[in-house]
């Protein structure tokens, strides 16, 4: 029962239940060991399921597991499924195993925090819902985990919410990733359309040996363009990519333990898991892939630069999270799904870690996570300086570290890529150069940020100094492990080159891995790899030694002497290129206004003034009647009585005309009929005069009667009814001429 | 008389009656518009009566003067009966209903 | 016995347009008197009125009954229970609101023409004219009229005693004094 795929999520899902409900009740010493507990649970059952169930079965796709079917409409039936393959089970351990150290460091740095149990109870449901996302078989499940997600990251970044500034950060994030889902929605809906179904198997084995997703949609271009196409807009939002990538700084205001788990490790790769998850879908069409490629690139260089100014230790973070997602992208956009998830592996350890070490910093400088008053930090937190320089190594890319073999990867894949075909063939170089610069431009920024942190004269205030101390066992714990993960994680990725120097042939072991998920690992000849193993590492140096002249020991001369150059393009950088003044500009404010609009006219008037108000008057003007009419006078009973059949003759007794007759004349012959007869219970006479003489000249018992004339002339014809037994009788007159 | 004649006199003198008892705030005054309206049908009943030959409709307007004379008299012996508990007669005053 | 045995003559016409005018101008005066007691006299005229009328249409039995029960008994009625009842009316017009009163008068009026103008529109052409031949002989005397109430009418005949001795007891026990021993009036 315990190794079942769906306790994987299912056990943080309920941990975080029970939290939300019960978790005031218990102290904090049980609500963190039991929140702790769940991930941790769900990480040895991931475990147990991917080392040994899994080998088994991973060439036949992997564990896969029916929870219940969800629900059937139409010809589609969408069921609860979870399956366990290559991809997804990598993925599984990270977030759990990851997530399980942030739990244990958040216990130590939230120890002061009012709010716990509500803390544990979102990083679970956060881990619940991560895990559904990356486990999910069908698109739909895919998409429940996907806003969980969201819906987390919101609750989280905003935990503080009584601050304004943390609550609108969560919106942002909120609403930004709403745009992204959006477009996750259309490629669902699209691919859906073309095989008709939302099971992941099915469709990448559509992608793959199918016509459907390759016959075209619009402008020329396949159905799974489009699909990849708008797949990759919801991946843009969820990782972070231009044009979506401008909630992730802002999502710094949340507790930093969330910005590592979340915001660098574990939900920003959604985007690229899904990438890499309908990777047959992407190779159907690779102007597709091309798309990833050039705007992971682009990302990766622009949020690198403005890296470059930033004075937040937590910013320069997350603009390199958004920087090195764009390197992710980059890789699967490349046709090298293996090396995107590679960088996403080495990535969440190194980056989790630098972000512990943030928190860890700020920890120590009474909360503040202003670079400029730091530095000198390496004597007194001698643990997070050992853990930051290795994260750093690995980041920049320095060989032996994880970040060497996984950025190489990928640096390499962009230039000795085929997926393209001719007509794109330039993509892959571009991108390679872009990348290339944005290696360097990480190398750079993340040095600085060392020198000004580490090392030099301390630049705090005396009272902030004061209490500069190392953190407790709680949090560097989680820092050391993810600092040996950072250190080894690289080995699962050694490039073939360099295998064949200890003896090994083939290609590295992850690649050989994720090939049933993800398909081949690219081919790249030695020299190219050789080649790329040697640029890389002279960016690093370059960039580390580049950044040691500016900022070595602190802010050196030339530094100093770049801003008095260029004072405005530097302000223009620190304020991130003015994007977000750009967005509010270009949509924030219209929607805004009509917003206001609505708000005044539609709000204001139409809804509470006349509908609201209107039944509320109707209401009133109902119950004056009523009071009206019982008042007990009989007198006023009696009236009302008068008068209402009064109305009731008026209405429905109308004075009838006195009643239609038709003549028919023919030469001489006139037919009169009598339409609309009195309806009597007694038997009526009709009298015919047609001569005008007032003497009936026909009677009959039905009301018609026809008489030849003599000559021609002017007639007044009458018609009598009599009632025998009432005594009654009506007259009909009626002109005839006979010509 | 054409008998349509002596119908037109029965209604009017029936919706006289009819307006005697929605307007007159004293209780004598309604119940003598009663009366005209009794009055008024009974006059009715005996112009069709005439006209059809029939005398059922003698017999009818004989019991309807009995059951004015019945209904008269114990409308006044109310009238009166009240009027000694609250000294007044006027409909809407009398009123244990009001709203 | 019959006065009228031709067609309507000027006589019959003059007749009927004063018992009419008397009688609808008695009514229309009841209504309007402020005083009790001058309405009661103008509704012992339109009795009266209403007695010419029902013996112009050969009603004989029911001419005399109308001037001996309505404008007798009933009247004296009225009259006395006007004598005990004895006070100004403050405001004699009833329901508040001239609207409500407008709209009564209307409501009546139009109902007065609709009913009226079907009678008009099918107006008789023959024998209910009262001056038409008397269709039994004896129509309307008191010995054809008893001879039906003791045959074909005996059970309403006798209901209707009963129903008038309840009318009495109940008169009887509306007016007693409210307190043992307290004053009749």
């Amino acid at each position: 029962m315990f190794s079942r795929l769906f306790m994987i999520p299912l056990l943080p899902l309920l941990g975080a239940a029970y939290l939300m409900l019960f978790g005031r009740r218990h102290s904090r010493a049980v609500v963190q060991t039991l929140a702790s507990l769940t991930v941790f649970a769900s990480f040895v059952i991931a475990a147990d399921a991917f080392f040994f169930a899994l080998p088994k079965v991973v060439h036949q796709g992997g564990i896969s597991e029916l929870v219940y079917t969800w629900f059937s409409a139409g010809t589609v039936d969408v069921d609860l499924a979870l399956r366990m393959d290559a991809l997804s089970g990598l993925l599984c351990l990270v977030v759990t195993f990851i997530g399980a150290l942030i739990h244990v460091y958040s216990a130590g740095y939230m120890a002061h925090e009012h709010d716990y149990p509500r803390f544990f109870a979102y990083l679970n449901l956060f881990c619940g819902a991560m895990l559904t996302l990356v486990l999910g078989d069908s698109l739909p499940v895919v998409f429940i985990g996907w806003e969980g997600v969201g819906l987390a990251s919101y609750l989280l970044i905003g935990f503080w919410y009584k601050e304004t500034a943390n609550a609108s950060a969560g919106k942002k994030a909120f609403i930004t990733n709403r745009i992204g889902d959006f477009g996750f929605l259309l490629g669902t809906f699209l691919i859906f359309r073309a095989t008709g179904t939302l099971d992941i198997p099915a469709i990448l084995d559509s992608a793959r040996t199918g016509h459907a997703l390759a016959a075209p949609l619009w402008l020329g271009q396949p159905v799974a363009f489009w699909a990849g196409l708008f797949f990759f807009v919801g991946a843009a939002g969820k990782s972070a990519q231009i044009p979506l990538y401008v909630w992730l700084p802002d999502a710094m205001a949340g507790p930093t333990p969330v910005s590592a788990l979340i915001h660098a490790a574990t939900m920003v790769t959604a985007g690229v898991y899904l990438v890499a998850r309908m990777s047959a879908v992407y190779m159907v069409a690779p102007a597709a892939l091309a798309v990833v490629a050039i705007v992971g690139a682009v990302t990766a260089l622009f949020a690198a630069l403005i890296g470059f100014a930033q004075n937040d230790f937590k910013k320069v973070l997350a603009y390199s999270t958004v920087s090195q997602l764009g390197f992710m992208f980059v890789g699967v956009g490349t046709g090298n799904f293996a090396g995107g998830i590679f960088h996403l592996f080495t990535h969440a350890f190194f980056k989790a870690g630098l972000f512990l070490c943030a928190g860890s910093v700020m920890h120590a400088m009474s909360g503040s996570g202003d670079i400029t008053q730091m530095g000198g930090l390496a004597k007194r937190l001698p643990w997070t300086t050992r853990v930051f320089q290795i994260c750093w190594l690995a980041i920049c890319g320095v060989p032996v570290f994880s970040g060497f073999f996984s950025k190489d990867a990928i640096l390499g894949g962009a230039f000795a890529t085929e997926v393209y075909g001719h007509g794109l063939a330039w993509v892959g170089p571009l991108v390679g150069v872009l990348l290339g610069l944005a290696a360097l431009g990480t190398a750079f920024y993340m040095s600085r940020l060392y020198f000004l942190v580490f090392t030099g004269p301390c630049r705090a205030s005396d009272e902030v100094k004061h209490h500069i101390h190392e953190s407790p066992v709680s949090m560097v714990f989680p820092l050391v492990v993810l600092a040996a993960g950072a250190a080894l994680s690289g080995f699962v990725g050694v490039p073939p080159a360099l295998r064949e120097l200890v003896g090994k042939h083939g290609e590295s072991t992850l690649s050989v891995w994720l090939e049933p998920a993800v398909g081949a690992p690219l081919e790249i000849s030695h020299a190219i790899e050789w080649a790329g193993m040697g640029v890389s590492t002279l960016i690093a140096l370059s960039g580390i030694g580049l950044a040691y002249v500016f900022f070595g020991g602190g802010y050196r001369a030339p530094a100093h002497a770049f801003v008095h150059a260029l004072p405005r393009f530097v302000a223009l950088v620190r304020d991130k290129f003015r994007v977000d003044e750009l967005y509010a500009f270009l949509f924030i404010r219209p929607l805004a206004s009509l917003c206001r609009v609505t708000f005044q006219y539609v709000d204001r008037i139409l809804i509470d003034k006349i509908l609201i108000g209107g039944w509320a008057f109707l209401a009133d003007l109902g119950g004056r009647i009523c009071r009206f009419v019982q008042v007990g006078d009989v007198q006023r009973y009696l009236a009302v009585f008068v008068i209402g059949l009064t109305a009731l003759v008026w209405i429905a007794a109308r004075p009838t005309a006195p009643g239609e007759v038709e003549v028919v004349v023919e030469n001489h012959t006139a037919r009169i009929t009598l339409l609309d007869t009195p309806s009597s219970p007694d038997k009526l006479t009709y009298s015919f005069d047609f001569d005008g003489d007032g003497i009936p000249d026909r009677a009959s018992a039905t009301p018609t009667a026809t008489w030849v004339y003599s000559g021609p002339g002017h007639y007044t014809a009458s018609v009598f009814i009599e009632d025998a037994r009432w005594h009654t009788r009506r007259t009909f007159k009626q002109d005839i001429d006979i010509r | 008389m054409p008998g349509y004649c002596y119908i037109l006199v029965s209604l009017a003198l029936f919706f006289i009656g009819t307006a005697g008892v929605l307007l007159r705030r004293n209780a004598l005054f309604v119940l003598m518009s009663l009366e005209l309206q009794l009055a008024a049908g009974s006059l009715a009943l005996l112009t069709f009566s005439r006209g059809l030959g029939d005398e059922k409709g003698h017999v009818v307007a004989f019991f309807v003067m009995a059951l004015a004379a019945a209904e008269a008299a114990v409308g006044l012996a109310i009238v009166v009966s009240v009027y000694r508990t609250r000294r007044k007669i006027d409909l809407d005053a009398i009123n244990e209903l009001r709203n | 016995m019959n006065l009228m045995a031709s067609a309507p003559g000027l006589l019959e016409k003059v007749a009927f347009v004063v018992l009419a005018a008397s009688a609808l101008g008695g009514a229309l005066l009841t209504i309007t008197r402020k005083s009790a007691e001058g309405a009661l006299i103008a509704l012992v005229g339109t009795f009266c009125a209403v007695a010419g009328l029902y013996a112009s249409l050969s009603a004989h039995f029911l001419a005399v009954l109308q001037v001996l029960v309505y404008a007798g008994a009933i009247m004296v009625l009225f009259i006395f229970a006007v004598m005990i009842v004895n006070r100004e009316e403050t405001q004699p017009i009833a329901l508040r609101g001239l609207f409500l009163r407008a709209a009564s008068v209307l409501a009546t009026g139009y109902l007065f023409y609709r009913v009226a103008w079907i009678v008009v529109r099918e107006k008789q052409t023959d024998v209910l004219a009262s001056s038409a031949a008397l269709p039994i002989p004896g129509f309307g005397t008191v010995a054809s009229i008893g001879h039906l109430l003791f045959t074909d009418f005996l059970f309403p005949f006798e209901s209707i005693s009963i129903l008038l001795l309840v009318a009495v007891v109940g008169g009887v026990l509306l007016s007693r004094p409210s307190r043992p021993g307290g004053d009749a009036i």
